[in-house]
């Protein structure tokens, strides 16, 4: 009898501290209302990825007599240079950079999280051997070794992208979170749960990742940002093969192939990935910024 | 003193497990290109009449990479003229590639120094600025600032700059390093035209790594407002500029690691700003080597760079560790 009503008190505390973290992330939200604005952005960057593609037929119509067409109702960002309108060519780009910066934040959370969290639980040799791993990793400048390795390598797509991103993107993670696990072990909760005889996959998993997880949240959205940077910049340069859809392609033809910036006509061709970028890392940020004082109350200003 | 040397010694060593990662790295690009560059440059030679020791000596100068032999000669002949500071000389041009990366090298070392020179001087007034005011709208504004300007990518800000500044209003050259038509020399003209074209790339590597200046300079001055030497300094009703002056210099200890990371993040973004304003600096080398497949200065600009971050990193940590007496007993003590 005393069993369910533990039982059942647990559920209840569960329900209503669910309730108020909700809460407070709406009133967090609500403090600021420029974050609001970041997470309406967000999702409609999420819908752009996932259904905006959908919405055009294939191939995009081209109207070779509107070339450059400056921006208009018809066209916000004008024509590209086969007169198709730039901005469904952003939408149907924005697949491939969104899915290729999920799949780089998931390979380096998850890697950049295990490293942090196996070297500063188990300490001694092993956590020596990952840290200069570590260093390795963070120190050797990653675009310089793209380019060189775009040479033996087309890396171009989605899935092979965002592992390459991810695997050269740990880094930083593993740092923060190992130095966090070194200071939370010694704590009095984790002490006791190996006083507890608990097992170390308990007692890593249970006990010394949550009190880590949001920050693990804020860095993989901020490894987004860098995600998108990183490939749009690879298309870019050009050192990957100028086809397909996606924002880098779009940004190296206007710069380097259409003259979008000795020409202030063709300029909108060129400004509209660029505008996409902006906006993306606004509304990341100020996710990020949201979800800074929902986890650190400190951080509130009441 | 003893622990400083001991740190250095173990960052040096460190420094050099990392360059011999990068040039075992290099290798393997090198030997799994496709159309193998040194086994065409072997056969062309054979073709042309050498017989094979001519033929092999030749590519083997040409490159530091031998056509021939096993895998592990190969790569141990490679090793041994890179220490000797031997890279070859250019596939495309015959220049040896030691002369190329030097001319290269002013032209992005020096703006980048004067970028984060400059950015750092504004982030951290700024910054301390921003922690001072940090409940008020405008510290707020600068903060986010801060994090947006952070976040932005080099090639966004250039291209946002060329587009502002050389396209719509065309008040500043788009595209060199230089203006071709003056005689180069310490005359009047040439020197303006440098620094002319120098603007935009500088102000771009400023603009882009002085958020991040901005960011650290006040979460810094926010933790060291609330230490307990701040307060015994307020209650023993000392001047508000000592008590800065106090801020100040404990704030900005931590600042000088990311120095490093600036310089490293900086000669990465070099190749967008290089690219963007066609700037002859060792990010184009690299771009226009790859795009030439001339792989022995591809090699080098690589190697350079990655050298050149290794080494500010360890610089860095060691300034770090001489200017901060914590870190130095800290040092001593283990």
């Amino acid at each position: 009898m005393s069993d369910v009503a533990a039982m059942t008190g647990a559920t209840v505390t569960r329900a209503t501290l669910r309730r108020n973290f909700w809460g407070s992330v709406w009133r967090v939200l609500l403090r600021k209302p420029s974050r609001l604005l970041g997470v309406v952005l967000m999702l409609g960057f999420a819908f752009m990825g996932s259904i905006g593609p959908m919405l055009y037929d294939r191939p995009l119509p081209r109207d070779p007599s509107v070339q450059f067409a400056s921006p208009s109702l018809r066209h916000p960002f004008g024509t590209d240079f086969q007169g198709t309108d730039v901005f469904s060519l952003l939408v149907i780009g924005s697949r491939y950079v969104l899915l290729t910066a999920l799949i780089t934040a998931v390979v380096s959370v998850l890697l950049g999280t295990a490293v942090g969290l196996v070297a500063g639980f188990r300490r001694g040799a092993l956590d020596a051997v990952l840290m200069r791993i570590t260093d390795v990793n963070l120190t050797i400048p990653g675009l310089p070794l793209l380019l060189v390795l775009s040479t033996v390598w087309e890396f171009s797509g989605a899935w092979e992208m965002g592992l390459v991103l991810g695997l050269l993107g740990w880094g930083g993670l593993a740092r923060a979170v190992r130095s966090q696990t070194l200071s939370l072990r010694e704590r009095g909760f984790v002490e006791a749960a190996r006083g507890l005889g608990l097992p170390n996959r308990h007692i890593v998993g249970r006990e010394l990742l949550p009190p880590i997880a949001p920050y693990i949240a804020m860095n993989a959205l901020m490894s987004l940002i860098v995600a998108v940077y990183a490939q749009v910049g690879l298309f870019f340069l050009g050192v990957m093969p100028v086809i397909g859809e996606n924002w880098g392609v779009m940004l190296n033809r206007a710069v380097f192939d259409f003259g979008a910036m000795t020409t202030p006509a063709r300029l909108p061709y060129m400004l509209a990935p660029l505008l996409a970028i902006l906006l993306l890392t606004i509304a990341i940020v100020l996710v990020v910024d949201a979800m800074d004082e929902v986890f650190n109350p400190r951080l509130r200003v009441e | 003193m003893k622990g400083i040397a001991r740190r250095l010694a173990g960052h040096l060593a460190r420094g050099l497990v990392m360059i011999w990662v990068v040039l075992t790295f290099t290798f393997v690009i090198v030997s799994i290109m496709p159309g193998d560059p040194v086994q065409a440059e072997y056969e062309l030679l054979l073709q042309q009449g050498h017989s094979p020791q001519q033929a092999e000596a030749q590519t083997a100068m040409l490159h530091r990479f031998r056509p021939t032999g096993s895998v592990l000669e190969q790569y141990l002949e490679y090793m041994g003229s890179l220490l000797r500071l031997d890279l070859g000389q250019s596939v495309v041009t015959r220049v040896d590639v030691s002369t190329i990366l030097g001319e290269a090298t002013r032209w992005t070392v020096i703006p980048v120094l004067i970028g984060t020179v400059l950015s750092f001087v504004l982030g951290v007034l700024i910054g301390v600025y921003a922690a001072i005011k940090r409940s008020g709208k405008l510290g707020d504004a600068l903060t986010l600032s801060g994090s947006l300007l952070r976040g932005l990518p080099d090639f966004v800000v250039a291209l946002i700059l060329a587009a502002i500044f050389a396209t719509l209003w065309p008040v500043l050259p788009r595209s060199g390093a230089v203006n071709i038509l003056y005689e180069p020399g310490f005359n009047l003209d040439y020197i303006l035209s440098l620094g002319q074209h120098a603007i935009l790339p500088i102000a771009t590597y400023a603009i882009s790594s002085y958020g991040g200046w901005i960011l650290a300079m006040k979460s810094s001055v926010v933790t060291v407002l609330g230490d307990d030497f701040i307060l015994a300094a307020e209650l023993r009703g000392m001047k508000r500029s000592v008590i800065f002056r106090y801020i100040a210099r404990n704030a900005i200890l931590p600042l000088f690691t990311i120095f490093a990371l600036s310089i490293a993040a900086l000669f990465s973004g070099a190749i967008f700003v290089e690219r963007i304003f066609n700037y002859p600096g060792l990010g184009m080398l690299l771009i226009n080597s790859i795009g030439r497949r001339d792989i022995t200065v591809m090699t080098g600009a690589f190697l350079l760079i990655t050298a050149a971050v290794i080494v500010a990193n360890i610089v860095a940590d060691m300034f770090y560790t001489v200017i901060d007496p914590r870190v130095r007993r800290a040092g001593d003590a283990a």
